[in-house]
């Protein structure tokens, strides 16, 4: 600290004068807590050189505005320093500029430019020969107005959540695991073997993995992808049901306690399961957050390892433990590197290497590394949608790049980069796709291990039961479904009639004696539950098979709790056509055996 | 506040394109929107996944799950984006009449 007592008067006087809003009197008193050697040193250093204007890409998709530069937005944080905590601007405030803040109205102002002007990349830090690094007060300086409630929406919405339902995106425990058991028997179907899962809370295992919460909630194809991998690794892996969401709010927000908090909760949980190692799906922001920021937040010595998965997968295909094919991803692509994983973790040549190793065709992107550009939506942006017209306007800069490498795709080990460049990709109307390298090396992988085939039922192999002579009775009542359905069985010899509701499919099956009914679950008036029921329990219908086509699969339950024998067919929308005749055929088999 | 016009529709959205007033949303808003996000015809399907969203929305007041979305529509999660390229959290909410899901969407 500097000049304690001085600056304790400094702000006390001030407050006596009843000169300012209690907001700006709050930020001025905790501005001091903030200050420690490293910001500073970036506040005293700038000589305004003006290297780090053309660093900028705001700058560069703004020429002549000056606002955007990084030293005059710096200056806006270093004039109240100035003004309260260092002795040139107590003594000779005019000749350098010291200004203090007063209104609410001062903080809104300064809120648009540390929230809305910059996106913390650091691009301009590493550039700057005075070693300013101006991204840091400038988080700084969000953290003060967030601590007094001056903050955008978006960025108070996420953060709430992330305080009070323990993730950004408010997934609550259940729907979090109910979400990894269906993507857990997809794999065990896909794969074919019960060893193939998504471990929950498994105890003394060598890898925790977590995530990103846009993972479980909007796109779970990472997690999958995820999962085939450590299933080819034969990797002993779990996900926490606890402390699971490994991005952090509080970088952006520049709210130290919340960040430690988040950060606390995944060390917590890697803990709890005494995992040997944290390791993190493709988040550049999650990343830095929880391995280099969070134990400095959340005053934790980790006793654990940490890693990105980029690095789990580099080591996975290197040591041989994975085979992954590279003809198998026959795009073109380059490589977007993160902000936060490049330039302040230093995580650019591993993506780099296993990209080379997952596809043939890779083109460098310039500048990259740690010079690279920002997606444009680091720093939360994309949660402030009231600088959106700002971010896109200087997404230029990033469009420009990504249209000189000329490459299909676009990978990134970032998912705000994902969305950021998606939209990039979007408004400059660009001929590319965004992808990680999850989904790339999961594409890629050749498949060692899968369950023991179990035969399929032969239904194609032998002679199939022709639908010629057949009589089949097709109830739905979307009128589309019904004219797809019967195309696909008259087309196959069947005779087909239709009924569109369950009144019509009884009267029907009475007097035409069907050799096969198809039921829709849910339609208007008769429920297709209360109809299979009917039909069962008539005589003369009682025989008929009954095959159940339902865009409803868990009612499924519902239909076999009947004191009824169940349906010899069953089949979930959407459908082919092939499923369908595999599905009647078999059905139509059943009944011919006995 | 930007102003999204397209044919007859003329509505307030966010500055990333997403309605402002959720509570004015109708299946002309929804076509309109849906321009916007490579959709260009709403069939069966497009209706299946923007209705329950929609009813999900009103009842909770945010998007639901996408293990809800492929449970309640029967669609697999692959259809839901043969649907709506750009996804479920961008376009399909979009069209819904869905404010903007928060966090790094």
């Amino acid at each position: 600290m500097i000049y304690p007592g001085l600056q304790d008067r400094m702000v006390k006087n001030m407050a006596k004068n009843n000169e300012r809003s209690h907001k700006a009197q709050v930020v001025l008193e905790r501005f001091e807590k903030k200050l420690n050697r490293q910001i500073v040193g970036s506040l005293v250093a700038c000589v305004h050189c003006g290297n780090c204007t053309d660093c900028c890409h705001y700058v560069l998709a703004n020429p002549g505005d000056t606002t955007f530069a990084p030293a005059y937005k710096a200056d806006q944080i270093r004039k109240i320093f100035k003004r309260h905590f260092d002795w040139t601007g107590r003594v000779l405030p005019w000749w350098v500029k010291a200004k203090s803040v007063y209104t609410d109205e001062d903080l809104e102002n300064l809120k648009d430019i540390v929230f809305g002007k910059c996106t913390n990349c650091r691009r301009c830090s590493i550039n700057c020969p005075m070693g300013v690094d101006y991204a840091t007060f400038n988080r700084m300086a969000r953290g003060l107005l967030v601590s007094v409630g001056i903050m955008p929406e978006g960025v108070a919405v996420v953060s709430k959540d992330q305080w009070e339902i323990g993730n950004q995106m408010g997934v609550l425990k259940e729907d979090y695991i109910e979400t990894l058991e269906w993507l857990s028997e997809e794999l065990e179907m896909e794969m074919n073997d019960p060893e193939a899962v998504i471990p929950i809370d498994k105890e003394d295992v060598d890898i925790v993995y977590t995530i990103n919460p846009r993972e479980i909630k909007y796109d779970p194809r990472t997690i999958s992808d995820a999962a085939r991998i450590f299933y080819q690794a034969r990797e002993s892996w779990t996900m926490p049901s606890d402390g699971w969401d490994m991005t952090n709010f509080g970088l952006f927000s520049g709210d130290d306690d919340l960040g430690g908090a988040v950060a606390g909760r995944v060390y917590e949980a890697t803990r709890k399961l005494r995992g040997k190692k944290l390791v993190m799906s493709e988040c550049g922001h999650g990343y830095r957050s929880t391995r280099c920021e969070g134990p400095n937040w959340a005053k934790d010595d980790i006793d654990f390892e940490m890693e990105s998965s980029v690095i789990t997968m580099l080591d996975y295909v290197k040591s041989g433990r994975i085979k992954i094919d590279k003809s198998k991803n026959d795009s073109s692509y380059t490589f977007h590197d993160s902000c936060n994983n490049a330039r302040s973790c230093g995580l650019f040549d591993e993506p780099r290497e296993l990209l080379q190793l997952a596809v043939d065709d890779f083109r460098e992107m310039y500048p990259n590394r740690a010079e690279n550009y920002c997606c444009t939506g680091g720093g939360g942006a994309m949660s402030m949608s009231e600088y959106s017209a700002r971010r896109l306007k200087s997404a230029k800069v990033k469009a420009d790049q990504l249209k000189a490498t000329g490459a299909k795709y676009v990978v990134t080990s970032c998912h705000n980069c994902v969305d950021g460049l998606t939209d990039v990709i979007k408004h400059y109307k660009l001929d590319m796709q965004v992808t990680q390298l999850v989904n790339l090396v999961a594409n890629a992988l050749v498949e060692e291990r899968r369950g023991i085939p179990v035969p399929e039922i032969p239904v194609e192999v032998k002679p199939a039961v022709s639908l010629s002579g057949k009589k089949i009775l097709v109830t739905d009542d979307e009128p589309d479904f019904l004219t797809f359905l019967t195309a696909v069985l008259e087309d196959n010899g069947a005779s087909v009639l239709t009924a569109s509701n369950g009144d019509e499919a009884i009267r029907l099956a009475l007097a035409e004696k069907p050799d096969l009914i198809t039921l829709d679950l849910s339609m208007p008036g008769k429920s297709g539950i209360e109809t299979f029921e009917i039909l069962r329990k008539d005589d003369d219908t009682t025989s008929i098979p009954v095959c159940i086509i339902t865009g409803k699969p868990e009612m499924r339950r519902l239909i076999y709790e009947r004191a009824v024998i169940p349906p010899e067919g069953y089949v979930d929308k959407p459908v082919d056509e092939e499923g369908i005749l595999v599905n009647v055929r078999k059905t139509l088999e059943l009944v011919h055996k006995k | 506040m930007p102003i999204f016009e397209y044919q007859d529709v003329k509505i307030d959205v966010d500055e990333d394109g997403f309605m402002q007033e959720p509570e004015k949303w109708d299946e002309t808003i929804a076509k309109a929107l849906a321009t916007t996000e490579g959709v260009d015809e709403l069939t069966d399907e497009h209706w299946k996944v923007v209705n329950y969203l929609r009813e999900y929305y009103l009842k909770f007041g945010i998007a639901p799950m996408i293990r809800k979305l492929c449970k309640e529509t029967g669609f697999p999660l692959k259809r839901i984006y043969e649907l709506f390229p750009s996804g479920p959290a961008k376009g399909a909410c979009k069209v819904a009449g869905l404010a903007k899901p928060t966090g790094c969407v």
